[in-house]
């Protein structure tokens, strides 16, 4: 460990009225990997638009070597050497992979020709030194998402970076490309770079951080070495409550059979996948990414139908060979991403909500919008979104209400089965709570309900029944009863294998 | 040629269109030997002459992730003006020709670009203005007529002559001088798209703006700059048009914007913007040239030649947009 | 709304200075039969634009189906039988001309712009095709009622048919599920597709109705002129674009009133004939709508930026106001 690059002194910023970060300090070291944790919603993403200059703080101060950064623009970020790989990577699908990484630094030399060789040289230069192996001349838009997300370090180590911020970095990959990952940073943390991670995946920090810094609700929950925590207290500071004990049951179980797959099978995604949901059961399905657990669910609400297998509802077998399919047979699906997939941004609330039954307010020949407003206002109180009223746009929502407008939209088909893919991703604690909450209602009222989520805590605590999936087959059955989220973890990650099996 | 023959190359974008221009080319053949002389090269040439150039800044255009309807628009405005004011002050220059021609035509061009990069106005709706404007413009000051008064020193420019040929039944077929214009772009253009950060600029834009503009591109130069010298080339085509056709016409470039876009889309331009080269533009104009010249010697009617083009277009770009449709698609390495 | 209901009424105020002659009844009431022709084709434009795309092929559909029309009236003996036929074939024209665009932009997802350019000269080049260059005459008289006969001596029949497919695209949009559909996947298509909306049936029945649309106006106008040619109304692309622009349809999709876009027919009729009245002539018509377009689009954009700006410094207002410890 070196010097300090980047100290936070009492660091706050709101935005309208919200505040988001409410004094924060920070001190991250050269040569050392610190990651920045917490849950989603405390701050993480604002305190590195701070130190990115994307954003100036209201209050408190940003030192880097020592220099007092007042007033600065990410290109004087950029210029001492603060490089943030964003999720998107924000890089050039239609350039190729050379062209990409030595982008940066041919601007920055204010060269007006564009010389091929010498990109080249560069880019592989880069990608050697964390030991990369990419075409160089292969376009990027036909590179996996953990490929991409190299060339965007190569990117910014060839733009000289002294301090390098990956955002989230372990989402979209699998594990073996997570290992690999961990490799690069070990590498460039060797050459004397100050790495900070952001994440909220306790297994992976506990693997490859230095010293970590939990923010809880915009403010500092505890920082120091790693050394210094353990599981327990990390989940402590991170939500702020002990260990719930509490785990989901479901009352009264009368084991009637709501859905079954046998055998399901798509090429690439995942392979002779068999389970069953019973009334009063919440099943949750988790798996690295890559192990197929995102596809189960929208092979199911026929986004990307199973090749083959059978699928019963209720004892009768039923065909999904298309989304519509899948809504004839009430199937609900929460998709990953709220903004992109859940979500009608410009339109109003009562618009979203309405957005998957329209046709059953077709009554007496015309649309009723008073009965899709009254509706709206239902929802709207009983699953406590805060919106004044269904008038106003979506994308005037925090993330935690847009995220329940979007369940809102599914649960107004009145669905038999409910399936959520990241429920409570981006979503505040209160708003997560709530969600749960629903969840477990809506189970033991009898709609089938599955989650498939990375959360491991999450799975734990309000699934009786768990799948892991593992590079697209069933992996492991559990019961959430007889396990722990750091068994799971284990688990997951192949460690350690359960008794008996 | 081993490196070259590759089945990476042998199936790109351009290499179908090769494919299709030798077949087409051997139909047309089958039913007229005469297609297979010098002088059909050199009466193709002719007709691609101006096309190519308006193709060429049609390209850059749509791989900046734009696109431009209105230089048709601009090129009759361009020339019906300078040589109706050549005419008028008695001017007798071919260098004030052209540069009045392409003065004109950067004026529109940057029009074009206060609209599109300043005001943010999605291309198509902004170029559809300024076609609007610039035609009703010259209709207005031209009444609808051409001028067939073409200044002698400029006019003396259409006789000027490469080499020329003559086939078996005594026709000859002479090369215009006019022909090292293209040429000349085509490099030029090759040159700036491929080896200047300007170029890689325009391809990074159509790529991601965003991500452009992150990256420390200043888009909105890089756009005004392209649109503006797209305007002054236009201008400068628009006065070739005319010498070669020895007359000022005020309208009957216009509609030549549907072919000109497909030429550049078949030629490999993904509409969506990112990608594009000169060899695949200038490939897509010759097919699209080659078919609606001998749409005749296929025995192709008058009256069907409109839907016959029009046909091969959108095979063409379907089959285009379908290809960039796969790629996203394919598994990723 | 209010804005536009001004702006008519502003020009009907000047042109009453500039020329009496305005504001005959007969210059009312050439209005009302013209005004429809381009009206209903902007009504397409509208319904594609909401959708996320856009129909540069009305025009082609439009002629084509009057070519349409024009040949089945003549070949089956131009009895008042064979002209309800003639309308039926340019009918099902249209919907065929929408259907071939709407495939290839919901099933093969080519950009519209570039499928309905092309579509256009494809359905331009049919009809020339069929034509073979010149007009197609010697329609039977009872075929010029429709666009020059009226309803009790004062309301053109076309303008009738206007007002009626205004009614009926109104209600479409608001109050049936299709229409609600339209909206969504305008607005996002990807989660419409997440919600279970079929955005190819719904792109298919959008062109479709668009081409019904265009070939509604190539009746009107075959009736009109009482000849059916490949490239009447070859100005009618923008004015529809700039009708639409105007009525407020955003051209990302997603948004559009069909009260809004028909005023600004409207409008636009009103101008149109302002500039016959005061004998401009059609070149500066053409110059004038792409001066239109131009402005109203720039206004747009300024004012959208101004209201953003205007809404951040209230709120920032608000926050200095209401700071708390």
């Amino acid at each position: 460990m070196g010097e300090t690059f980047l100290e936070l002194k009492g660091i706050k910023k709101s935005f309208g009225g919200v505040k988001a970060l409410r004094g924060v300090d920070l001190t991250v070291n050269k040569g050392e990997i610190h990651c920045l944790a917490g849950e989603n919603g405390c701050g993480k993403s604002t305190l590195i638009k701070v130190i990115s200059g994307a954003h100036a703080a209201d209050e408190g101060e940003v030192r880097i070597e020592g220099k007092l950064m007042q007033n600065f623009s990410p290109i004087d970020a950029i210029r001492m050497g603060v490089q943030v790989i964003y999720q998107d990577f924000a890089i050039f699908p239609n350039l190729t992979v050379a062209e990409n990484i030595a982008m940066n630094r041919a601007l920055e030399s204010g060269r007006k020709r564009m010389d091929w060789k010498e990109s080249r040289k560069l880019a592989v230069g880069a990608m050697e030194q964390i030991g990369a192996r990419i075409d160089p001349d292969a376009l990027v838009e036909r590179l996996s998402v953990a490929h991409k997300q190299m060339v965007a370090i190569c990117r910014a180590i060839l733009g000289e970076a002294r301090l390098l911020i990956l955002d989230e970095p372990t989402t979209a990959l699998t594990a073996k490309e997570v290992e690999s990952l961990f490799a690069v940073l070990k590498k460039l943390k060797a050459k004397g770079i100050a790495i900070m991670i952001v994440t909220h995946k306790i297994d992976e920090i506990f693997e490859i951080a230095d010293r970590l810094t939990i923010l809880r609700n915009g403010e500092n929950a505890a920082s120091g070495d790693i050394g210094e925590f353990d599981r327990p207290a990390f989940i402590k500071h991170m939500t702020g409550r002990e260990i719930l004990e509490t785990k989901y049951r479901p009352e009264n179980p009368d084991r009637e059979e709501i859905l079954r797959v046998e055998g399901l099978t798509r090429r690439g995604a995942f392979e002779n996948v068999s389970f069953a949901l019973n009334r009063g059961d919440v099943l949750g399905i988790t798996g690295l990414l890559g192990s197929g657990r995102g596809e189960i669910g929208e092979a199911l609400f026929g986004l990307a139908p199973a090749e083959s297998g059978r699928i019963f509802l209720h004892g009768k077998e039923i065909r999904i060979r298309s989304v519509g399919d899948a809504a004839a047979h009430r199937f609900a699906y929460v998709p990953e991403d709220r903004l992109t997939q859940g979500l009608f941004l410009e339109r109003s609330i009562s618009d979203n909500i309405a957005a998957a039954s329209v046709r059953s307010y077709f009554r007496h020949g015309r649309l009723q919008h008073g009965a899709i407003y009254d509706a709206a206002v239902g929802w709207i109180r009983k699953i406590s979104i805060a919106a004044p009223s269904p008038a106003p746009p979506a994308r005037t929502l925090s993330g935690g209400n847009q995220q329940k407008v979007v369940i809102a939209k599914w649960l107004n088909t009145d669905p038999a089965l409910l399936i959520l893919n990241g429920p409570t991703v981006g979503v505040d604690v209160g708003a997560k709570a709530d969600i749960h909450q629903l969840l477990h209602q809506l189970a033991q009222n009898g709609v089938g309900v599955i989650v498939i989520s990375d959360d491991l805590s999450e799975l734990v605590q309000n699934c009786n029944q768990i799948i892991l999936m593992r590079a697209g087959r069933i992996g492991l059955e559990l019961e959430s009863a007889e396990t722990d989220e750091a068994a799971l973890s284990g688990m997951l990650n192949g460690k350690v294998q359960k008794e008996g099996s | 040629m081993g490196r070259f023959l590759t089945r990476k190359n042998l199936t790109r974008n351009e290499m179908l269109v090769v494919y299709i221009i030798a077949a087409l080319s051997l139909m047309i053949g089958a039913v007229n030997s005469a297609f297979f002389s010098m002088g059909t090269v050199i009466d193709t040439a002719r007709s691609m002459l101006v096309t190519v150039i308006f193709a060429l800044c049609e390209m850059a255009i749509i791989i900046s992730g734009g696109i431009d309807v209105s230089f048709p628009a601009i090129a009759c405005f361009s020339l019906y003006s300078t040589i109706a004011f050549m005419n008028a002050y008695h001017i007798d220059s071919v260098a004030f020709a052209f540069f009045f021609s392409g003065f004109l035509g950067l004026l529109w061009g940057a029009l074009n670009a206060i609209l599109i990069a300043k005001f943010r106005i999605p291309a198509l709706i902004a170029t559809l203005g300024t076609s609007s404007l610039a035609s009703g413009a010259i209709l207005v000051i031209s009444g609808g007529k051409e001028i067939s008064m073409i200044p002698p020193s400029v006019d003396a420019l259409s006789q000027q002559f490469l080499f020329s040929v003559t086939n078996a039944s005594g026709v000859k077929s002479s090369l215009t001088v006019f022909i090292l214009l293209p040429a000349a772009l085509c490099l030029l253009f090759h040159f700036v798209l491929r080896h200047t950060m300007f170029g890689r600029g325009i391809y990074a834009i159509g790529g991601d703006a965003d991500a452009a503009r992150i990256a420390g591109f200043n888009v909105f130069r890089t756009q005004c700059i392209l649109y503006m010298a797209a305007g002054l080339i236009i201008g400068i085509a628009a006065i070739t048009h005319a010498i070669l056709m020895r007359n000022a016409n005020p309208s009957n470039l216009m509609g030549s914007e549907m072919m000109v876009i497909a030429a550049v889309v078949i030629g490999g331009t993904r509409i969506t913007g990112g990608h594009g080269s000169v060899v695949g533009t200038v490939l897509g104009v010759l097919l699209i040239t080659l078919v609606s010249n001998n749409l005749i010697m296929l025995n192709v009617p008058n009256y069907w030649q409109t839907f016959a083009v029009g046909l091969i277009i959108v095979i063409g770009t379907s089959i285009t947009s379908l290809r960039a449709k796969r790629i996203a698609l394919s598994p990723k390495i | 709304m209010l804005a536009l209901f001004g702006i008519a009424l502003g020009i009907i105020v000047i042109m009453a200075f500039a020329d009496p002659a305005f504001l005959k009844g007969s210059n009312f009431r050439s209005m009302a039969f013209q005004c429809p022709e381009f009206g209903i084709l902007s009504f397409g434009m509208m319904l594609c634009m909401i959708s996320g795309g856009i129909d540069l092929s009305l025009v082609g559909a439009a002629n084509l189906s009057g070519i349409v029309a024009a040949v089945v009236i003549l070949s089956t003996g131009g009895s008042p039988g064979s002209i309800a036929a003639g309308t039926a074939a340019a009918l099902l024209v249209g919907a065929v001309c929408g259907l071939f665009n709407g495939y290839l932009i919901g099933q093969l997802q080519i950009p519209a712009m570039l499928v309905t350019l092309c579509g256009g000269q494809l359905f331009t080049g049919l009809g020339m095709a069929i034509t073979k260059g010149p007009a197609i005459t010697g329609l039977p008289e009872q075929i010029l009622v429709l666009s020059n006969g009226t309803v009790g001596g004062v309301l053109p029949y076309a303008m009738l048919l206007f007002i009626l497919i205004a009614l009926a695209l109104g209600f479409l949009l608001k109050s049936t599920v299709y229409g609600q559909h339209l909206c969504l996947m305008g607005s996002n298509p990807t989660a419409s597709r997440y919600s279970g909306i079929n955005n190819l049936h719904v792109t298919l029945l959008t062109y479709m109705i668009s081409g019904i649309l265009a070939a509604v106006s190539g009746i009107l106008i075959l009736s009109h002129y009482g000849s059916a040619k490949s490239d009447y109304g070859m100005s009618y692309t923008l004015l529809s674009l700039l009708i639409v622009v105007l009525g407020g349809v955003a051209p990302a999709g997603g948004r559009g009133r069909v009260s809004c876009v028909a005023l600004s027919a409207v409008i636009l009729q009103l101008i149109s004939s302002a500039f016959n009245v005061l004998r401009f002539n059609s070149f500066v018509k053409t110059f004038v709508w792409g001066l239109l377009l131009v402005v109203v689009m720039v206004a747009q954009s300024v004012i959208q930026k101004e209201a953003y700006r205007f809404l951040n410094i209230r709120r920032k207002n608000y926050e200095k106001n209401h700071q708390q410890a």
